[in-house]
């Protein structure tokens, strides 16, 4: 019997109007931040559950689309009691425009946390620029 | 710049829950408790068993000094987070096994003796 006590947690559903989602399972966005430094920005994503061999990153044309799949055949012996959150894929993306260095970005996995480090392009990075006199 | 409003989640993910978010399941010789708790360092989390009582304590720091750089949005929650949960069966507090991989702390709790199923032994006469 699955009981389900704090409808809150339960993951937002990706429905098949927003994007196109294939394959078998749930698919769910993950929780992101993002950050600005003087050199890059950078996206964290919680994706619990997925380990790096099945994670991508593709960059296609102007969006940075991030699929992190999740085994979902661990339950198979067990009897599931209490249930708080929802097993499934992840999907998000986001759309990256000229300011980035698209050669350079990099992506990083710990613990379930996928780092994306998007270096911003010479032109819009600050620079001084220096009053000479005449 | 990045276009915040591509994929939007629409709950604001852990607001007002508790946390972490657990699955609890039972087979014939253990109870295992999984909870979601990405980017955690193993030696920020606290796992203790007592009587039939599991509790979960931990923190989760935010990986970059918060002074340093400009947030353009958060959706990840941080700080301190304590749990308790009452298990379904009594449980032997010695062979209890605790992992973390991926993000998912996975703790495995074996059942106490007397919580297992016996076989009843029919006697002819």
């Amino acid at each position: 019997m699955e009981k389900k006590e704090h409808p809150a947690i339960e993951k937002k559903k990706i429905s098949p109007d927003k994007c196109v989602v294939t394959g078998k399972g749930d698919w769910y966005f993950p929780l992101s931040d993002i950050y600005e430094t003087p050199d890059n920005f950078a996206i964290l994503i919680d994706m619990p559950g997925v380990g790096i061999e099945n994670m991508t990153v593709d960059m296609q044309d102007n969006e940075l689309v991030i699929n992190g799949e999740v085994s979902q055949e661990t339950y198979t012996y067990e009897k599931v009691v209490y249930n708080e959150y929802n097993i499934g894929h992840y999907h998000r993306h986001f759309a990256v425009s000229d300011a980035i260095n698209r050669d350079k970005i990099e992506a990083k996995m710990s613990d379930g946390v996928l780092a994306i480090i998007l270096p911003k392009a010479e032109h819009v990075k600050p620079r001084k620029i220096i009053v000479k006199v005449e | 710049m990045l276009d915040f409003l591509s994929s939007t989640p629409q709950s604001l993910g852990y607001a007002g829950m508790e946390f972490p978010p657990i699955i609890v399941s039972a087979n014939e010789d253990n109870v295992i408790v999984r909870a979601e708790l990405p980017g955690i360092k193993v030696g920020d989390l606290d796992v203790q068993v007592a009587n039939d009582i599991l509790t979960i304590k931990g923190e989760r720091k935010p990986n970059v000094d918060n002074s340093k750089v400009t947030y353009l949005r958060r959706e990840r929650p941080y700080g301190t987070f304590a749990r308790s949960i009452v298990l379904p069966e009594r449980v032997g507090v010695e062979g209890v096994l605790a992992s973390y991989k991926n993000g998912v702390l996975i703790v495995t709790l074996p059942k106490a003796a007397e919580s297992r199923p016996k076989q009843v032994v029919i006697k002819k006469y």
